[in-house]
């Protein structure tokens, strides 16, 4: 899509992204600009200061040859986005300077400058295939800024519009840095026109104001970064700071893109059990960052480790937990980073449907590089079903080797060629004609979390000292969190205790546990009415081991004493693997 | 229909000799002088659907000209547009917009409709019938004199479909007897009695006798109207394995009723349980076969292919394809060509004509293969 930017001097100021409704270029086309412009509406009238990229002056606007497309043509970008209007179809494409040259100079000073009424709310305008987004901005008071819009391309753009008319309405107020920048954009126009006039060689202005006009220049850097890589990084008057990043440019994965809502719900989702993977090596990283960034993001950045969950990174970076969220989040954001679960023996992998597995692929041949030797797909076929980390490393290897393979998993989770699978626990009686005691003796548990018990402490040698799995919140104790059941055995309380978290279930439920056999035992069935409500599928054998304080083996034995009214599967995290898929 | 797409308002706009733009007829109010410069515009922007979104409003027109001398100022400008909120989805609503511009400007050259005052008057009963008719059942005929009617229907836009494989398996979402066969077209007439959810593209073009394009050009259309969606062949041998979806199974109980009714053997009924541990018997490494063996007593009522289907159909499974890898070659030799990586065992034996067994035979000797499953 198109949008036009345009800025109003004296009476108001707006600026404009334009976007066309069609798809030129595959993939993602459709997040980037075609046009940035500058408009302003004054006294004077309506004029237009400045467009990049510029139009050709001998524009031949006859016969529209928009090649007719197949309506079963291959979408292989695979986006379903759909735009304001609802209208997710595949446009016809018409080359740029076809829906560009469309527009005259004039006609988008008339149509793109707005009254004064319209100003701090937003402005929209679609003519056939392109659309205009706008937002008024006043330079006079009273400023009323406001950037409202519907799909969320054209949100993000209208927040980039507005930092950038909140940072002019910020140097216009201390220098009048727009008044200045917009004469210049016009003298230079007018001598242009001169020129023309007297030579007859026709030139565009605009291209003459780049090299004077500061601001023209970081229009058009801005709509360069838009279009390549999302990320957009500004200095206003080489004093204040823009940046700003298109997550749909960023988060692109499977060749669709994460719609920034879904990001944030998952971002919402973290828990302290989960790290931080960093996508970039450290020093790369902490070289693109801006010189007056938080010393909190530095050692953030150098504490963070994928073995480390988040809890003990707000420790060892001595940073607040909830600080560690939002620059987690923010890296996350920014493309930096993902949400792992930290690597740990017991972790299970296995090859992410959404996997690049071809031998021609860019992945391979980095991967060969980078572990000279080895080849990818033999590597990812090791994972075509699901191994523990333990299992992939052979212990008998040397201690070099060893740590190459757990790198190996990292570079893999880095590029989403992997993902992890937990096990889920759901409560589920027989139905009630049946007679438990008539049937068979179920099936074992198909668990395929590896029947590993206690994680010993060192368990990965390049990494930290604890695994996972000995991650609690207190002490390491047995003993659990809630004082009123500690004393053992059948203490009236106890009892009490448990039929009150039993009394959530039917009638039925409740017998159908009560006939296991497991229940008998008061202990076991206080640890199973306590974990309840765990048991609808939603929550992961770790979640609960770090909620609860419980070691691995505790639960599994659980689970296998109650078998007979519980299911068990495994699955990806539905929460994190949002940021399981590759990127483009 | 929908109310997202409700219109708040038509107007009627035109070119004033003396008093300029102005609003003639609109069915109720809306606040307009902003506006002017959209609805009423310059020569570069007629005919062009003009959709202008401001004040928490949208605003649809298509601005019209005709050209004459017998107009005073030689011209006559109009245009019929729509407003809505600003966050109703309008794309269906723009041919609507543009269809009406076109009637219009027929009536005017035809008859002079607009133009003269007398017959000018009925636009606005006319733009009352169609802001009712359109909001309420999303479609309007209309006749507006003797020889012109306006037939308009608000038509949903769908996503483009996904292409169609030969090997894909087209299967029924809704009930096959709720289909009124003669409103489709012959080819896919042709075709309907060997789409059973269990036949592939191929196969059906085979038994159906009808070209393998053809085929998958009217499975694609039937997939645009989400009438089928596509799984993939069913074999014993197959490995599946859960999505997270399968919770759903647990949430919904709509799904869970719909799933019973749906993988009973037929005069049977199963339970919530016995489905969802077949379910989650499936895993990697899991034949169909293997499941069968290990949980007989639930499938006693449950029909394996049906339950595959189902989970395939709402995401509560998916399937683990083979994929050949081609990975030590020496330099003399040809480079794989379907052994690559990109090629699952379904493609390479529907391309190839071979069976999975046979493929299996001649891949498991080759120690330069690797075979990935995801």
């Amino acid at each position: 899509m198109y949008k036009q930017w345009s800025v109003d001097l004296n009476a108001d100021a707006k600026l404009m992204w334009k976007q066309s409704e069609s798809s030129l270029q595959p993939n993602g086309e459709k997040t980037s600009p075609i046009s940035v412009i500058l408009v302003s509406s004054g006294s004077r009238g309506n004029k237009l200061l400045f467009r990049y990229p510029f139009q050709r002056v001998s524009e031949n606007t006859s016969s529209a040859t928009s090649k007719q497309r197949s309506p079963y043509a291959l979408n292989t970008s695979g986006d379903s986005i759909e735009d304001q209007d609802g209208d997710s179809r595949e446009q016809t494409p018409l080359t740029d300077e076809q829906l560009v040259a469309g527009f005259s100079d004039i006609i988008l000073a008339t149509i793109l400058a707005t009254k004064s009424d319209m100003c701090g709310k937003k402005f929209e305008l679609k003519i056939d295939n392109v659309r205009f987004v706008g937002h008024p901005t006043l330079l006079q008071p009273p400023h009323t800024i406001q950037a409202n819009a519907d799909a969320s391309v054209i949100n993000c753009m209208h927040n980039l519009s507005r930092r950038i008319a909140i940072a002019l309405q910020h140097e216009e107020r201390r220098c009048q840095y727009l008044t200045r920048e917009a004469k210049l954009m016009l003298a230079v126009q007018d001598e242009v026109t001169t020129m023309t006039e007297t030579d007859g060689t026709p030139q565009s202005p605009f291209r003459q104001i780049l090299p004077k006009c500061k601001l023209a220049r970081d229009l058009k850097e801005a709509y360069d970064s838009l279009c390549t890589t999302g990320v957009v990084r500004l200095h206003i008057n080489n004093w204040l700071e823009v940046s700003f990043c298109l997550p749909h440019k960023i988060h692109r994965v499977g060749g669709k893109h994460i719609p920034p809502e879904a990001l944030e719900r998952s971002l919402k989702a973290i828990r302290p059990y989960h790290a931080l993977l960093l996508l970039d090596n450290e020093k790369a990283l902490l070289a693109q960052l801006p010189l007056d960034c938080s010393p909190a993001l530095v050692r953030l950045i150098k504490t963070c480790s994928a073995v480390k969950n988040l809890q003990q990174l707000a420790q060892d970076a001595d940073l607040a937990l909830l600080q560690v969220f939002q620059i987690a989040a923010h890296l996350v954001y920014w493309g930096k980073a993902i949400i792992i679960y930290p690597l740990c023996e017991n972790n299970v992998y296995m090859l992410s449907p959404h996997a690049n597995i071809c031998i021609y692929s860019p992945l391979a041949e980095q991967f060969g590089l980078q572990f000279p030797g080895h080849d990818l797909p033999s590597m990812l076929a090791k994972f075509s079903l699901p191994v523990s980390l333990s299992e992939f490393r052979n212990p008998l290897d040397a201690p070099v080797h060893e740590a190459q393979l757990i790198q190996m998993v990292v570079w893999m989770l880095q590029r989403r060629l992997l993902f992890q699978l937990h096990t889920y626990v759901c409560l589920l009686v027989p139905p009630v004609e049946e007679e438990p005691g008539l049937r068979e003796e179920e099936p074992p548990l198909v668990t395929r979390v590896t029947g590993r018990s206690l994680s010993t402490p060192s368990a990965l040698s390049f990494g930290s000292p604890t695994s996972s799995d000995d991650m609690t919140l207190t002490s390491p104790s047995m003993d659990n969190s809630s004082a009123e059941l500690q004393t053992g055995g059948d203490s009236p309380l106890n009892k009490r205790m448990t039929e009150t978290l039993l009394a959530s279930l039917t009638e039925h439920e409740r017998q159908a546990i009560l006939r296991v056999p497991a229940a008998q035992n008061p202990e076991d069935l206080r640890l199973f009415a306590r974990l309840l409500h765990y048991f609808r599928g939603h929550h992961h054998l770790e979640e609960i081991m770090y909620n609860e304080n419980m070691r691995r083996s505790q639960l599994k034995t659980l689970f296998d004493k109650f078998r007979s009214v519980l299911v068990i599967t495994n699955h990806e995290d539905p929460i994190i693997s949002l940021f399981q898929s590759p990127p483009d | 229909m929908g109310s997202y797409r409700r219109i708040d308002c038509i107007f009627f706009s035109e070119f004033h000799p003396t008093l300029g733009p102005k609003i003639t007829y609109q069915v109720t109010y809306i606040r307009h002088e902003f506006f002017y410069v959209y609805i009423i515009t310059k020569p570069e922007l007629q005919n062009k659907l003009i959709t202008v979104t401001a004040m928490e409003k949208k605003l649809i027109g298509c601005p019209v000209c005709i050209e004459h001398k017998k107009y005073s100022r030689n011209a006559l400008l109009f245009n019929l547009g729509l407003v809505c909120d600003a966050r109703t989805k309008t794309c269906a609503l723009e041919p609507i917009v543009k269809k009406l511009s076109g009637y219009l400007t027929t009536l005017e050259l035809e008859s002079g409709f607009i133009s003269n005052e007398e017959s000018k008057q009925k636009l606005l009963p006319i733009l009352s019938t169609l802001l009712e008719e359109l909001n309420v059942t999303g479609a309007c005929t209309l006749p507006i004199d003797d020889s012109n009617t306006i037939h308009l229907k608000l038509i949903e836009q769908r996503k483009d479909p996904l292409v169609v494989q030969e090997y894909d398996v087209p299967v029924f979402t809704k009930n096959k007897d709720h289909f009124i066969k003669s409103q489709w077209d012959l080819t896919t007439q042709q075709i309907l009695p060997f789409v059973d959810g269990y036949r592939h593209i191929q196969k059906i073009s085979a038994e159906a006798d009808v070209e393998l394009n053809l085929v998958r050009i009217a499975v694609q259309n039937l997939l645009y109207y989400e009438v089928v969606t596509l799984v993939s062949i069913f074999q014993y041998s197959n490995v599946y394995c859960t999505t997270p979806k399968v919770q759903n199974l647990i949430d919904k109980k709509c799904l869970q009723e719909e799933c019973i009714h749906y993988v009973s053997k037929l005069g049977q009924r199963t339970n919530l349980r016995d489905v969802f541990q077949l379910y989650c018997g499936l895993t990697p490494g899991t034949t169909v076969r293997d499941l069968c063996s290990r949980y007989s007593h639930q499938l006693q009522r449950v029909d394996e292919r049906k339950l595959i289907q189902f989970g395939l159909m709402k995401g509560l499974i998916r399937r683990l394809q083979k994929y050949p890898v081609k990975v030590v070659r020496d330099e003399r030799s040809r480079p794989p060509r379907l052994y690559t990586g990109c090629h699952s065992y379904d493609e390479i034996c529907c391309k190839t004509g071979m069976s999975y067994k046979e493929l299996d035979e001649r891949l498991e000797n080759d120690p330069n293969i690797v075979v990935c499953w995801k």
